[in-house]
């Protein structure tokens, strides 16, 4: 009963995530408002242009070089002419060259059938001919009653328009302007509002935990027990902010079970984990659920890869931002223009992040049937939609030949400058381990082996031990 | 000077050109919308009625018609819980009365204004179905549809104990801002009509939403779900909720269309509705709403415009069941993508064949 009133009354915590997603909507939108009207101004702009330009079509075409302009005319008539006429050419063609394979295999010969092309082919010609010289008898009969004439009127007419156009375009630009101003000034009150509000939530938050300026994660005696067997057992370790750790051990050692109590998929039997978020507050992983793990700004690729096969890449993307879309169910199902602003936003975000990833060229394809390779790209591509502070991958590498690992230590280097985010990862490559960690923690049945720098870790005897077995056991 | 003339001139032609080619897109965005394709269908069924009332149909022809449609509503939220959840739920016919004896309780017993008594019908499936979702949605698989099959079961015996036999008359479906005008059975078929667009487009565009998207998400990995922020306990409830309201509001339509619900005689409340419901949306298809729609009138409405119509047919009303069971039996093993996948792989087929012959006449494009 206890649990179910938990659930229905939300933690202050809880608040404040949703407390703060909704600001950053709100700033979201105060960003984009600009575009938008900007947008609408110039549609209204382009009407404009449009009427003006009907109006200067006579005045213009009094002026022009009538001749010039009659060539071009029939010019264009010569091109459309020819564009049907090529299936014509080409099926007299192909024609031709069938009959000819015919009488070759029979061993005849084919002069006839190069005849009969040659006259179909002339009387084609012969036809482009005579349309050549009813548009040339066109021409002259059009210059002898167009006349050339002054351009003095154009000229003026034009200078009015663009008169009319500018000031037009003044008032436009300077209603927009005081739109902009007296919206913005709207959402920034509403912004500060929800701010305080932030903060009076954040004063009744009393159990405040303190890490060191450097660390992002420190877990600290995390114990997993599956009823005998102790899976993880009392593993302590600090992941420093913007560093790649790696997490190494023998098949079966627990990195996985480690991963899986950090993202909340298993409740940890003892323990401590303590993450540092987006605001540099310190949360402790074990107040929260599995499914609000992401909004604290934890990612996750999976071993053996998780993709939604059913909808495409893009939606794939857009499935890792559920969460911080604002619109209710009422206005999911009505489609008001809140969800339709909040797709675009989205749409936008992934898009860039499919180009980052160099995945736009599957962008409207279905997940099904990709290859293995842009599965495990798509996964990371996930990760990286929902602005994460810490992604933790589960065997990158798995799966992947030696040029494609290497593609990927580079990628993951790249990402960590590039989103500003830690890596933590496991793997059974020690390839790309030593090659890409900052930091490596080994451990063996649950239990720490051995921590440091990839050299050290080469060094320590313990890890050889480990994967190689003690020297008496041969 | 004159060349600038004579280049804005060009430019004009251009510009026209591009213009109609805008308006032809936009024609072609507008004729691919959706809501357009629910319209027209919504139309074509409203012709049917008219038709039947000009004598060119039978009007027992419109009454299938509009029977069918209300189990189209149900359809769609059976397909939103199938399809997008992957829940398999036996209790559709349970849910259906609950709408029905709202509808009878209301309108007859506490004489309640129709829509307060609609109201009241979705209230009390939105609670049933938050009630039942809370305590079956922890299990999975066959196991939710025995434990629904049970509420299902216990749902029409409470209500058999309450009446057995619901009736309503047309004294007590009227319309009380419009002088209490009496609602005819021809009435309630454009209610009908018009319900099932509203809920289509309701249904699509959640389908397109990240509620939609999460369900899916939710259907083909749980362990990506939930570490993407998707709550599975939230969202399942949503779907059964939901397909609970949609039964619930085909329960209540029933009642205004048919007039009367029998617990002992009818198979209404019966376990072969669910069973019905569940075929009906496999033949389509589990994914789309046209899908569900016509699988709905294959089940339903085959049967009843046309078979009952056969003296055949009426002698031996089990080989009707048994044609519906034949059909599921062939989908399932030939085309578990439904009806829906068929099509698709025949306008395939269709643009292939079309190529084909263009190659044949001009031959192959080589430049």
């Amino acid at each position: 009963m206890a649990k179910i009133l938990d659930k229905l009354i939300p933690s202050p915590q809880k608040k404040l995530v949703k407390l703060r997603q909704k600001r950053n909507w709100l700033i979201i939108e105060r960003d984009t408002c600009k575009e938008e009207l900007e947008a609408k101004v110039n549609k209204k702009l382009s009407a404009l242009e449009e009427k003006f330009n009907k109006k200067l079509q006579k005045p213009a075409f009094e002026a022009c070089d009538k001749a010039l302009y009659i060539q071009s005319q029939n010019l264009d008539k010569l091109i459309k002419y020819d564009r049907k006429n090529y299936l014509k050419l080409r099926a007299v063609n192909t024609a031709a060259i069938k009959k000819i394979f015919k009488l070759t295999k029979k061993g005849e010969s084919f002069d006839s059938v190069l005849e009969n092309q040659k006259g179909k082919l002339d009387k084609l010609n012969a036809k482009r001919d005579s349309f050549l010289q009813k548009l040339e008898a066109k021409k002259a009969a059009f210059l002898e009653k167009n006349s050339q004439s002054t351009q003095e009127n154009y000229e003026a007419a034009k200078a009015e328009a663009l008169k009319v156009y500018e000031t037009e375009k003044q008032s436009l630009n300077q209603a927009m302007q005081e739109k902009l101003d007296k919206k913005t000034a709207k959402l920034n009150a509403k912004i500060t509002a929800k701010e305080e509000k932030i903060k009076a939530v954040k004063a009744k938050i009393t159990n405040v935990h303190t890490l060191p300026d450097d660390v992002l994660l420190s877990v600290k005696g995390l114990k997993m027990y599956f009823g005998g067997l102790k899976a993880v057992d009392d593993l302590t370790f600090d992941v420093k902010k913007g560093e790649i750790f790696g997490l190494i051990g023998p098949n079966g050692a627990g990195k996985t079970t480690v991963f899986n109590c950090l993202t909340r998929f298993y409740d940890a039997t003892g323990g401590e984990m303590h993450f540092k978020n987006k605001l540099d507050e310190v949360v402790s992983l074990r107040d929260f659920e599995v499914h609000d793990i992401i909004l604290q700004g934890i990612s996750r690729t999976f071993q053996n890869v998780e993709v939604v096969k059913e909808v495409t890449v893009l939606e794939n993307l857009l499935i890792a931002s559920t969460r911080q879309y604002q619109s209710t169910l009422f206005g999911q199902m009505f489609s008001l223009p809140l969800l339709k602003k909040e797709e675009k936003v989205m749409r936008a975000k992934a898009d860039s992040v499919l180009k980052y990833m160099g995945l736009s060229l599957y962008r409207d394809r279905l997940a099904w049937g990709l290859p293995y390779g842009v599965l495990k790209r798509i996964e990371i591509a996930r990760a990286l939609m929902c602005d994460p502070q810490l992604i933790i991958l589960d065997e990158p590498a798995a799966g992947l030949n030696e040029t494609e690992t290497n593609e990927l230590a580079e990628l993951i280097k790249k990402i960590r400058t590039d989103f500003d985010c830690t890596i933590l990862l496991v793997e059974h490559d020690m390839g790309l381990v030593m090659n890409v960690c900052d930091h490596i923690c080994a451990i063996s049945f649950g239990r720490m082996l051995a921590y440091g720098t990839p050299d050290e870790i080469k060094a320590s005897k313990q890890v050889q031990e480990a994967y190689l077995g003690t020297g008496g056991d041969e | 000077m004159v060349k600038h003339s004579f280049s804005n001139l060009l430019g004009r032609e251009q510009r026209q050109e591009e213009s109609a080619i805008k308006a032809l897109r936009a024609i072609k965005k507008i004729a691919q919308k959706p809501v357009l394709h629910f319209a027209i269908f919504a139309v074509i069924l409203s012709v049917i009625k008219v038709l039947s009332e000009q004598k060119i149909l039978q009007s027992s022809f419109a009454t299938a018609v509009g029977s069918t449609i209300i189990f189209c509503i149900v359809g769609l939220g059976f397909c939103l819980l199938l399809g997008y959840s992957a829940l398999a739920s036996l209790g559709t016919a349970g849910f259906i009365a609950v709408g029905a004896y709202c509808a009878y309780f209301c309108l007859s017993q506490w004489q309640f204004t129709i829509g307060t008594a609609f109201l009241l019908a979705i209230l009390v499936a939105f609670v049933v179905g938050v009630v039942v979702g809370f305590i079956s949605l922890r299990i999975e698989g066959i196991y939710l549809a025995i434990v629904t099959l049970g509420v299902a079961q216990i749902l029409k015996e409470a209500f058999a104990a309450l009446k057995d036999t619901i009736r309503l008359t047309g004294k007590q479906i009227t319309i009380s801002w419009l002088n209490d005008m009496r609602l005819t059975t021809d009435h309630v078929y454009f209610i009908l009509v018009i319900a099932l667009f509203i809920l289509m487009v309701l249904t699509k565009n959640l389908m397109d939403s990240p509620t939609g998207r999460a369900m899916l998400a939710m259907k083909n990995s749980t362990s990506a779900a939930q570490a993407f922020g998707i709550s599975l306990l939230k969202y399942r409830l949503l779907a059964f909720v939901l397909s609970t309201i949609y039964a619930a509001i085909g329960g209540f339509l029933y009642m205004l269309f048919i007039r009367n619900a029998s617990n002992s005689s009818d198979t209404l409340f019966a376990l072969s509705t669910s069973l019905n419901i569940l075929g009906a949306v496999i033949i389509g298809g589990t994914k789309s709403i046209w899908g569900t729609i016509g699988g709905t009138f294959i089940i339903y409405g085959i049967d009843k415009m046309f078979l009952q119509d056969i003296e055949f047919f009426r002698a031996n009303p089990t080989l009707i069941t048994l044609f519906c069971g034949i059909l599921v039996i062939v989908v399932v093993m030939f085309f578990p993508g439904g009806l829906v996948q068929l099509l698709l792989e025949i306008k395939l087929k269709i643009k292939k064949l079309i190529v084909k012959i263009r190659e044949g006449i001009y031959g192959k494009d080589i430049g």
